[in-house]
């Protein structure tokens, strides 16, 4: 089991979306994305795309303005 | 009590509002504006106010500009910023932004990450801003004020804003990801 950290901080719409579509392709079953984004729109469609497709997610709030989404690939 | 924890706290001010909500409220507050100014909302016209105050400020002048020379412009131009509602209204949205962010403590100054960053927001914006104003709107002005007063040019302006997007997400991946 492998911890994945994807930093997208000061990137916009929707960037971090496609990367972290990008890398949680790359990963195993079992493996943890932690996608770090200060973009609050990024924290509305990354969960809705990894909820969507199944996988266990959690929204963390770091600071102002700065969020870590934790995505568990389940399948 | 911690006002973090309250429940309504939560739901109005620290998470985002719903896309529907959101949409319901634009509707009902463009309406509200046509209704009581006579003109259907708009924002980037304005930007060309200001842009004009600022240019006489620095000692410029738009007298001979022709986007200027009707007569409503230049009255509009004369009378300044404090006699124009929709200058108030622009200076309204920002200072609205910024209380939700802020009151949602999400308020951040976020880093430049590139130079590609700067070049594309540069290039973005002066595109959006010229297009905005050869287009006669925005996409406040032209796309959900024609639609929503039954224009055609409105669906016009939308089937384009499309293909505009679709370019723009394949530049986007292209040069940024």
């Amino acid at each position: 089991m492998k911890e994945v950290e994807l930093d997208c901080l000061g990137e916009a719409c929707p960037i971090p979306l496609v990367k972290a579509e990008n890398k949680l392709k790359e990963m195993e079953i079992g493996d943890v994305l932690i996608v770090q984004i200060d973009h609050s729109c990024a924290m509305k469609n990354v969960p809705e795309w990894a909820r969507k497709e199944g996988h266990n997610v959690e929204i963390e709030e770091i600071d102002d303005g700065e969020w870590e989404i934790i995505i568990e690939k389940v399948k | 009590m911690d006002i973090k924890k309250n429940k309504y706290y939560k739901l109005w001010i620290k998470d985002a509002w719903p896309y529907i909500t959101g949409a319901v409220l634009l509707s009902l507050f463009q309406i509200v504006t046509l209704a009581t100014t006579g003109n259907p909302w708009g924002v980037s016209g304005i930007l060309a106010n200001w842009g004009a105050w600022l240019y006489e400020t620095a000692g410029g002048s738009v007298d001979k500009w022709y986007y200027f020379s009707s007569e409503g412009a230049r009255r509009t131009l004369e009378n300044g910023f404090m006699n124009h509602g929709g200058s108030l209204r622009n200076l309204g949205i920002i200072i609205g932004a910024l209380a939700a962010t802020l009151l949602s403590s999400g308020f951040k100054f976020k880093k430049i990450k590139s130079w590609k960053q700067i070049i594309a927001a540069t290039l973005g914006g002066l595109l959006m801003g010229y297009g905005a104003r050869i287009g006669f709107g925005c996409n406040i002005g032209a796309l959900f004020s024609g639609i929503a007063s039954l224009s055609l040019s409105g669906w016009v302006y939308a089937l384009f804003l499309f293909l505009g997007a679709i370019i723009g997400s394949k530049l986007l991946v292209k040069y940024f990801m």
